[in-house]
């Protein structure tokens, strides 16, 4: 039993030696150690031996077949390795090839700004309100303070629907329209979309405007000033120098008009800012009283200040468009810039 | 409107440059546009010294002198006779130009080369007539530009005027304006008319008869006037600010309104009939024959001036042929009027007659300029045209209108202003803009009177700007109103909007935006027929005169715009209103449209090149519905939805049983117009219907515990019958225990007989309760098919 025990270990040390490959190790594994192999065969031959014996040649069977057992193994694990190896050095992609894309689709540059614009708002505590884009004259002129056959109509050439409706000329209506309903305080932010019979270079018969105001008790000037300056310095930078200076709106009073440093030059005056180094930006100013006598407000007791901004604008002015008709022309190149 | 630097000089003694000038003017609200130099019509003069003069060696009448400037020395041949050896003369180098355009070049004349000549006054505009060439004062510097020695050069200033501010519709009052903002002196003008033979009142009749539209006339008669140029001097600075010169005496009416603001006109005295002057309202009918030679007709209520008989002017707004100022006239009647602003405008406006006069009348003249200005052009006139003014004045103001008073408090103006304000300083500002005022009441509080060409002051705010401005803007400090934080609610609707922009821009959507406005034809494309839209009364042109009340022509018309420019791969939509007549007012409803067109996805080399179809846009529908968590409430089903959609190839959205919106191929005569190469498919959905479903309590339903079954089922049957009534039957069959119906496959042809197609579904059966039994699954499964063969006719497929 001795002696074919030591003649199987050495058979199977030089078999595996000789082994090339993972198949060739399985087969000697099948031949030693498999259900019919040359240990089972020894474990049955045991029964022949005289029962003191059994125990002792037992356990140099299990000690010569746990050897064999690691050994092989060891052995498969090598020629595994080695195997995976090679697959995943033949397993190749070209990963420059480009890849497999859904289409991504945008908002509108005018959209984003918007957004943008309603974000700082309502970060600064302003309520989303909207109005009609067909308007009443009443509410687009005469309650801001801009009577008919007044040469301030002059500013803003009107389309009509009838002779006392038209398409609103700036955002501004809102105002009217919320102060009707509500008492003071408010702070309302009115973004939307207005016409006028304009069309160049510079001006589309419709574009975008937001409309802020705010009204309470103690509200002054320089609120109107802070409220502005913090507005633009996030739109367009910290950085960023702003003025105001007076102007004229029938429907407040003082009137501003705010500019910002240029944008292109910064202040040192180019072709976009006509040498300047200013760039206007947005109307403003203290609301008219008479506009607070047609939503019966107590103008003694309130005031409140309301600014009203182009989104084209600062859209071109954001991005360094030009022509402000590219946004109406919604062609796919322009439009998958933004 | 245009200034000229020098004239304003003659108003104020302003140190300022003309750039600190208009960036004080600028600040204070007087928004200067431009400043550019004035263009002068000579150019390339330059003065000069004559060192020698010699006689011309082949012509008797010329000379030949040698001239410096302070570089170089010209030999000129000259013709005039008037100067000598060291003159100082004006020399124009080759390359100058002259008045009227006449340029100098170097030439040769009888064998000799001149390089330049030497000008007289008529040919530098100086004069209408000369004798020679200009001599220049001795101690005239060389080399210098003619135009800055004779200080010819000039700056124009460009004012955007704003329509508050007429009194600074004038070199005056702009003058006025920059002494009040620069703390420098006012230089008003007192001319001292000659007056000789007269009185007026007996050469010519004036009588106000609409005392409300004309507050004040006055005339001036001026006899003996000789039609003729005006001075060079006058046409330069008409010129100069955009005044072609007609006349003298046109001239000087011009002139006058430019200095002084106030507009005039000058009649001849003797083609009035019976030399009388009726300011009344026209009368239905009318007419007139304009300077212009246009044949104007009066409406009712408009101001005119007329004679005895008929209207010889517009009022304020354009006078008549028949009594213009030609050759002939002799006598002249001489106008200035206030005219009420408001029936200006309408009379130009109803007119469309809009003129320098009507410009200035309808913001607003200073009623007590009227006279001053009559004056001036009366003196204006004396002198150029030789004529004699006659004795006094016809002043027809029958209401002198006292200024109101404003009652103005210091306290309110800083509060409003958020600014410490001290009422030395608002006295003091006052003072410098004309506004007269004493003290009244409390501390702090002045009655106002504004000055009469002030007409924009009328209320305490207006004075709290003036004293805004004058103090600076940027005085001001800024500061943040503190107010209660007052949590904000965003708009559902407006969230709702921005939800379908996010979820189309998931599934690659490009936004647009076009116009509300589009063609009668565009607006007829979605049908029907007779409808009627919001149509605009004054379009710009008839490509924008209606507002839309659908978004997919729009739609089509941006893929039209990009097909044409080679961009074929087109997936955008558009979020608007669109506008739709109603009982009173026209209705504005929020829709959400898309289109697609081209390959379903980017072409590449590893996708396939299918173009989209209609179960492309039915999934965007379905996704959005999806992502606003209303599915449940949503159904697409056949039947008819309007001209712009193909009949057989589109479906409406009903959500909670009301309709909502269609989807499908757009018609093909709408592609067929287009000349599209292949379909376009296209949504359109109401946003309010949505936003009313969106955001209802989302309820969380616990996640299945017991495991599924499921079973495949495959069927042919006849093609017509729609696959959304089969799964609806199978749903109703066993709610319980059906989770889900999943069709995987439709298959036409092959072995499937014509008019019939083969369909396979998988069900997935499910209890919350319990793992179902085998026998139970297989139970209702077979009622399914059972269902499938009775109910659609349908052939159970075996395997």
């Amino acid at each position: 039993m001795t002696e074919r025990l030591e003649k199987l270990e050495k058979e199977i040390s030089a078999e595996l030696k000789g082994a090339a490959g993972k198949q060739d190790v399985l087969g000697i594994k099948t031949k030693y150690l498999g259900r019919k192999g040359e240990f089972a065969s020894l474990i049955k031959d045991l029964a022949n031996l005289p029962p003191p014996d059994r125990r002792q040649a037992g356990e140099a069977i299990n000690r010569v077949k746990k050897k064999a057992e690691q050994e092989i193994a060891k052995l498969l694990e090598g020629f595994q390795d080695e195997e995976k190896k090679q697959r995943l050095t033949r397993e190749k992609l070209d990963v420059t090839l480009p890849g497999r894309r859904e289409r991504l689709g945008r908002t509108h540059p005018i959209t984003q700004v918007l957004d943008e614009v309603i974000d700082i708002s309502t970060g600064l505590g302003f309520e989303i309100a909207e109005g009609p884009e067909v308007e009443l004259d009443y509410y687009n002129f005469e309650a801001l303070n801009i009577p008919k056959d007044h040469p301030a109509r002059d500013m803003q050439d009107t389309f009509y629907i009838a002779p006392d409706v038209c398409l609103r000329t700036h955002t501004s209506p809102v105002q009217i329209r919320v102060m009707e309903k509500h008492p003071p305080p408010v702070r309302i932010i009115a973004p939307g979309t207005v016409y006028r019979r304009d069309s160049d270079l510079t001006h589309t018969p419709m574009f975008h405007q937001v409309e802020g105001f705010m009204v309470d008790e103690g509200i002054n000037f320089g609120h109107l000033k802070g409220v502005l300056t913090h507005f633009l310095k996030r739109l367009f930078g910290e950085d960023r120098d702003i003025r105001f200076r007076p102007s004229f709106f029938p429907f407040t009073e003082p009137s501003a008009e705010v500019d910002i440093q240029c944008v292109i030059c910064r202040g040192s005056g180019c072709r976009v800012c006509k040498e300047s180094g200013w760039l206007e930006i947005l109307g403003c100013g203290m609301i008219h009283p008479e506009v607070f006598r047609f939503v019966n407000y107590d103008a003694e007791k309130f005031t409140g200040f309301a600014f009203g901004l182009g989104i084209e604008r600062i859209a071109m002015l954001k991005f360094g468009i030009d022509d402000i008709r590219l946004f109406f022309e919604n062609d796919v190149r322009f439009l998958e810039q933004f | 409107m245009r200034y000229s630097y020098n004239w304003l000089k003659e108003y104020t003694d302003t140190a300022l440059s003309v750039e600190e000038l208009a960036e004080r003017l600028t600040m204070s609200g007087i928004e200067v546009e431009a400043v550019t130099p004035a263009p002068s019509a000579i150019k390339g003069v330059v003065t000069a010294e004559i060192l020698t003069i010699e006689k011309h060696p082949a012509a008797d009448k010329l000379t030949v002198c040698e001239v410096k400037t302070d570089t170089e020395r010209y030999t000129i041949v000259c013709g005039a006779t008037n100067m000598k050896a060291g003159d100082k003369v004006a020399l124009a180098l080759p390359g100058a130009e002259l008045k009227g355009g006449v340029k100098i070049e170097k030439t040769r004349i009888r064998g000799v080369t001149s390089g330049g000549m030497m000008c007289s006054e008529v040919e530098l505009g100086l004069a209408e007539s000369s004798e020679g060439i200009m001599i220049l004062p001795g101690d005239t510097p060389l080399g210098m530009d003619i135009n800055t020695h004779l200080g010819l050069s000039d700056t124009l200033i460009e004012v955007s005027v704003l329509p508050n501010r007429p009194d600074i519709l004038s070199i005056k009052g702009l003058a006025r304006e920059i002494s009040a903002v620069t703390g420098s002196k006012f230089l008003d003008k007192a001319v001292q008319v000659k007056e000789t033979g007269g009185p007026v009142e007996k050469a010519v009749t004036i009588g106000i008869e609409a005392p409300e539209l004309c507050r004040r006339y006055t005339g001036r008669v001026v006899e003996g006037v000789t039609l003729r140029d005006s001075p060079q001097w006058m046409k330069r600075r008409l010129e100069a600010l955009g005044i072609r010169s007609i006349n003298n005496i046109v001239d000087i009416t011009n002139y006058v309104m430019l200095e002084t603001g106030q507009p005039l006109h000058a009649f001849d005295l003797e083609r009035l009939e019976q030399r009388t002057i009726r300011v009344r309202t026209a009368e239905e009918g009318e007419t007139i024959e304009t300077i212009d030679g246009v044949k104007r007709k009066f409406s009712d209520g408009m101001l005119v001036i007329s004679d005895a008989k008929d209207p010889v002017a517009i009022a304020g707004v354009m006078g008549g042929n028949e009594s213009a100022v030609r050759i002939t006239t002799k006598k002249i009647l001489l106008e200035s009027a206030w005219f009420e602003p408001t029936s200006v405008r309408r009379t130009s406006r109803g007119l469309a007659l809009p003129t320098d006069s009507s410009y200035r009348f309808e913001r607003g003249v200073d009623v007590e300029g009227v006279r001053k200005a009559l004056d001036f052009a009366a003196h204006l006139l004396a002198k150029l045209s030789g004529g004699s003014v006659l004795k006094g004045v016809v002043d027809a103001y029958p209401k002198k209108l006292e200024p109101e008073s404003v009652r103005f408090r210091t306290s309110r103006a800083g509060s409003v202003l958020g600014i410490e304000l001290d009422e030395g300083r608002v006295k003091e500002i006052f003072k410098s803009l004309g506004i007269g005022y004493k003290a009244a009441g409390e501390k702090g509080e002045l009655s106002v009177v504004p000055p009469s060409f002030r007409m924009d002051i009328k209320r305490e705010e207006d004075l709290v700007e003036e004293v805004a401005r004058l103090v600076g803007y940027d005085k001001v400090p800024v500061t943040l109103p503190s107010v209660p934080a007052a949590p904000t609610m965003a708009d559902k609707a407006f969230l709702v909007r921005k939800r379908l922009r996010e979820l189309l821009v998931a599934s690659g959507f490009l936004e647009v935006i076009n116009y509300s406005f589009v063609s009668e034809l565009t607006f007829s494309l979605t049908g029907p027929a007779d409808k009627k839209g919001v149509t605009l009364l004054n379009p710009l042109t008839e490509e924008q005169s209606i507002m839309r009340d659908s978004l997919i022509p729009s739609l089509v018309d941006t893929l039209v715009w990009n097909l044409a420019r080679k961009n074929t791969n087109i997936r955008v939509f558009e979020l608007r209103p669109v506008f739709i007549t109603g009982k009173d007012l026209q209705e504005e409803r929020w829709k959400v449209g898309g289109l697609m067109y081209g390959p379903r996805r980017p072409e590449s080399w590893n996708v396939p090149g299918e173009a989209v179809d209609f179960y492309d846009v039915k999934g965007v529908v379905e996704r959005l519905m999806e992502g606003l968590s209303i599915e449940a409430y949503a159904e697409v089903k056949a039947g008819p939805t309007g001209a712009s959609l193909h009949p057989g190839k589109s479906a409406f959205l009903e959500l909670k049983g009301k309709k909502a919106g269609i989807l499908g191929e757009a018609h093909p005569d709408i592609c067929h117009r287009f000349e599209l190469k292949a379909p376009a498919f296209v949504f359109e959905l109401d946003i309010p219907p949505i936003a009313e479903l969106v955001g209802e309590a989302k309820l969380y339903s616990a996640l299945a515990r017991y495991p599924e079954s499921t079973r495949d089922i495959a069927f042919v049957v006849d093609e017509d019958i729609p696959y959304g009534g089969i799964l609806s039957a199978i749903r109703a069959l066993d709610t319980k225990f059906i989770e889900n119906v999943m069709l995987f496959d439709v298959y036409y042809g092959g072995n499937i007989p014509g008019g019939k197609r083969s369909m396979a579904l998988r069900v997935v059966y499910r209890s919350s309760e319990r793992t179902l039994k085998q026998q139970e699954v297989d139970g209702i499964h077979s009622l399914v098919a059972r269902t499938l063969e009775q109910r659609f006719g349908a052939e159970i497929r075996k395997g």
